[in-house]
């Protein structure tokens, strides 16, 4: 495979902040790469590296296998970039600020192919160029990057949180343009917090914390890596004797469950067959209880503050928390 | 419907004093400076008139000079007596009044439409304070921050022996003038969609006035003794003109002071009005729709760069005009006169060496054609800095657009302005000799000061520019900074008798000038080495920074 994008032992400080320590990051050609971590994890810092905007402290970093940083024009002649909180100019026009981006990106703007496609984005995401940039709303402002972006054909997109903002309409609009883009062959790094987006768009995710990367993987591989829980209709938790493989067996409410290794979930079907168990389900685990297995003590610890804090709680556990106490678990064994 | 729990329900007025002291807060370095700056200015008039015009045949005698030659009154205030006192007023009113009135003009747009625009209005409405309790809390914050460089005026007056009765009159006239300049820009707010322009509208105003109250006294009538003079109608136009025409020490005429400060609270009245019929974020004067394909000029680094300046940069070429149209129309009327008093001859000798008096106002007025340059310089290599502040400068930066490239683009469009700036000044230098059929010679002399003043602009260029590689969140604070400072040394400095050597560090006493008929070179080769090697150094050290977004 042919990597587009490859960072190894990348750091970046700011003073004594280590904004990145040490990332090793490969987006392979072709691919959709999510690229999931919450605020301040070190997401935007990463963007701003391999775009040139930012130099890095140590490690190395390649875009197309050149230096981001000494090479900064020519690869930004091969990719489009959408960051997460546009700016745009308040006394250029909508329509002006695509022109200018998609001119600098080296496109000939009277051009009937770029009009077109222009008019089909605009269209697409219901925008009105003629508003000047200062009138425009966050979800507009994200609107006039986008267009400029997918307007001119590129090698690689690389969106920072692209779709904050946007409707939910205009996120469909979003992920049809990047499987557009992606089939024609694009490769596409996407940072997001957006589990359900990035479950919908990605091949690839990689999970940073703290300026690391700490998974990396196909949603498929990750999914192997945590448990499956299945549930079922029972009085009392000896219905769950003798299952093979199963973990943290729990009655509730009338409903059995229990957790196992997403690679042994087939061993156990036999013997809940057997019993002829009602109202079967079984959950793969998504990619937000994937996200919080790393994340779980940060969200631990913030509940604990919630309520020291005196917060109204009658006690139900969300499924957040519950993936939340059972990483925890996991964690402290 | 829920009733608030009577803990929670405060006084109406507790928003009030919450969004007073939150300004108070945010402008409390910038505030202190401009009224220790108003302060410092008295107190450098005092000491200035006590070494440099000691004596009253003195002050009789640069009075008498300034009745024969009107173009000085543009840069002074009003005669009203050849007594130290009323002699300081005359020298430095008008700069002390225009101190409080930019003070002001700042302070009003950035707390109403420069929040409305940033949105940080809306945050504010929707909590208790609802729509005009942040309009009432700037009134009242901009009424009390006029009133202490008042007080501090008159105050040190009194404190160097002035009479009490004047000392008051010269802080309320002061004080008059920036309240009424806070009722100018908070109705410029109010009629204007940004910042940008409702600060623009408020800054041409105040120097339209400015400009007129000089006219105004420049065509006035002297009295027998040449040390009073009568301002024309004109100088009744403006806020300046009634300021001044209180004559403290001379007059005292207390009603005159507080007039600019009544057409103030009509103003401030006007702006409540207004506010209250408005809806938040929309100005009164309509926003264009705009273009839906870009013009062919918007398709690199510079042409952006050019679309965002260009219009500042126009506002200061036509001032360069301006200016330069009075250098020569005015100076024309100089060469009947043949009084060449000692301590006049002093100040212009300290500007163009053994020059002649009508050289001698060329060279001053292009000093301040030299200054404006400079603004648009400082103006066009900030807007690079604001670019990257806001966020823009990266969209541009992650497309095939070098670093190196993109400040090139700003430093070309700076150039462009300062030679814009000169060469208009020289244009209309031209035509005030030909509309008056003077003295031919001072085309020439115009061309000279010009060139030298916009060499000490391309100084500033530079300087800007090299702050902004090398220290980007201090570029803009910085580098106006370094105008003003030099801009004080440079027109002030030869009046009030400082050393040569501290006139001497401002680029524009350092600008090459006419003398006689040759040219005295003076900074000119570390001048232009200057420029030409920090510009270049800013380019070479573009390449190896990084983006600094604000914050």
């Amino acid at each position: 495979m042919n990597a587009i994008i490859r960072t190894s032992g990348l750091t970046k400080h700011y003073g004594r902040v280590h904004a990145l320590d040490g990332l090793d990051l490969q987006v392979d050609e072709g691919q959709v790469h999510g690229f999931l971590g919450p605020n301040g994890a070190g997401k935007s810092t990463t963007i701003r590296i391999l775009l040139g905007l930012a130099r890095k402290t140590g490690g190395t970093a390649e875009v197309f296998g050149q230096d981001p940083w000494t090479s900064a024009v020519a690869v930004h002649r091969r990719l489009a970039y959408v960051p997460g909180d546009v700016s745009i100019w308040p006394n250029l026009s909508g329509g002006e600020a695509i022109d200018l981006l998609a001119r600098l990106r080296g496109a000939d703007t009277r051009h009937d192919a770029y009009r077109a496609e222009r008019a089909r984005l605009e269209e697409a995401f219901q925008f009105d160029p003629r508003k000047k940039g200062r009138a425009y709303s966050k979800g507009n402002r994200q609107k006039v990057a986008l267009i400029a972006a997918f307007a001119v054909p590129a090698e690689l997109y690389i969106f920072d949180e692209p779709t904050s903002g946007l409707d939910p309409l205009m996120e469909v609009m979003f992920r049809r343009e990047v499987a557009r883009v992606k089939a024609a062959g694009a490769t596409v790094l996407l940072s997001s917090h957006i589990m359900s987006e990035v479950e919908q768009l990605c091949d690839r995710v990689s999970i940073i914390r703290a300026g690391r990367i700490v998974e990396t993987g196909s949603l498929a591989d990750l999914r192997h890596l945590t448990r499956t829980e299945v549930s079922f209709a029972a009085a009392d938790p000896s219905a769950l004797d003798g299952i093979p493989g199963a973990h943290d067996g729990t009655a509730e409410d009338g409903r059995a469950r229990f957790t196992v290794d997403s690679d042994q979930v087939a061993l156990a079907l036999p013997v809940l067959a057997e019993r002829q168990v009602e109202g079967l389900r079984i959950e793969p685990p998504s990619l937000e209880e994937l996200f919080l297995r790393h994340y779980g003590d940060d969200l631990a610890a913030l509940e604990g503050a919630g309520t020291a804090a005196g917060r109204d709680d009658d006690g139900t556990a969300t499924p957040g928390t519950r993936a939340a106490r059972r990483a925890h678990e996991k964690a402290a064994r | 419907m829920y009733a608030s729990p009577p803990a929670a329900r405060r006084s109406s007025s507790a928003p009030l004093r919450t969004l007073l002291r939150q300004r108070i807060r945010r402008d409390r370095v910038q505030l202190l400076l401009w009224i220790l700056g108003t302060a410092a200015l008295a107190g450098a008039a005092v000491s200035g008139v006590a070494s440099s015009y000691g004596t009253e045949k003195d002050r009789i005698e640069l009075l008498a000079t300034v009745m024969a030659n009107p173009v000085i009154l543009m840069f002074r205030g009003l005669p009203s007596g050849a007594g130290e006192e009323e002699f300081t007023l005359f020298l430095i009113l008008p700069f002390l009044a225009m101190m409080a009135a930019f003070m002001s003009v700042f302070l009003a747009v950035r707390h109403t439409r420069g929040d409305e625009e940033q949105g940080r209005s809306e945050l504010l409405a929707a909590t208790s304070a609802a729509r005009l309790r942040p309009l009432v809390a700037t009134i009242v914050h901009g009424l009390a921050a006029n009133v202490v460089p008042g007080a501090l005026t008159a105050a040190v007056f009194a404190a160097s022996g002035f009479p009490p009765a004047g000392s008051v009159v010269s802080g309320v006239a002061t004080a008059g003038v920036g309240v009424c300049f806070l009722g100018i820009a908070l109705t410029a707010g109010q009629l204007m969609r940004t910042s940008r322009g409702a600060n623009s509208l408020a800054v041409w105003i105040l120097m339209a006035a400015f400009v007129i109250s000089g006219l105004g006294n420049a065509i006035g009538t002297p009295d027998a003794a040449l040390t009073r003079l009568e301002s024309s109608g004109l100088a009744w136009v403006s806020p300046f003109g009634w300021a001044e025409n209180s004559r403290p020490f001379a007059d005292d005429a207390i009603g005159l002071a507080l007039l600019p400060a009544a057409l103030g609270v009509v103003l401030v009245a006007v702006s409540l009005v207004l506010q209250s019929t408005r809806d938040l974020g929309e100005g009164l004067v309509p926003e264009r729709a705009g273009r839906v394909h870009a013009g062919a000029g918007l398709s690199s680094p510079l042409g952006l760069a050019w679309r965002l300046t260009g219009g500042a940069t126009l506002g200061w070429a036509v001032g360069g005009f301006v200016t330069g149209l009075l250098a020569t129309s005015l100076a024309s009327v100089i060469s009947s006169i043949g009084s060449q008093l000692p301590s006049v001859r002093k100040i212009f000798e300290a500007m163009a060496k053994g020059g002649s008096l009508e050289q001698g106002m060329v060279v001053i007025f292009y000093t301040i054609v030299g200054v404006l340059a400079a603004c648009a310089a400082v103006q066009t290599i900030s807007r690079a800095r604001q670019e990257e502040a806001h966020g823009t400068a990266e969209a541009l930066l992650a497309t095939p657009v070098g670093r190196v490239r993109w400040l090139a683009g700003y430093l070309a469009v700076a150039l462009i302005a300062v030679v814009a700036t000169a060469g208009m000044a020289v244009l209309g230098s031209l035509l005030g000799v030909a509309g008056r059929d003077g003295n031919r010679g001072l085309v020439q002399d115009a061309l000279v000061a010009g060139a030298g003043q916009a060499l000490a602009a391309g100084v500033f260029l530079a300087v800007t520019a090299l702050l902004f590689v090398l220290v980007p969140r201090g570029t803009i604070a910085v580098s106006w900074t370094l105008v003003l400072v030099a801009l004080l040394l440079g027109l002030f400095g030869p009046l009030f008798g400082a050393a040569e050597w501290v006139t001497n560090l401002s680029p524009f006493a350092q600008a090459p000038v006419p003398s006689g008929d040759g040219v005295d070179v003076k900074g000119l080769w570390w001048m232009l080495a200057a420029a030409a090697a920090g510009t270049a150094g800013a380019l070479a050290l573009m390449r190896r920074r990084e983006l600094h977004p604000a914050g």
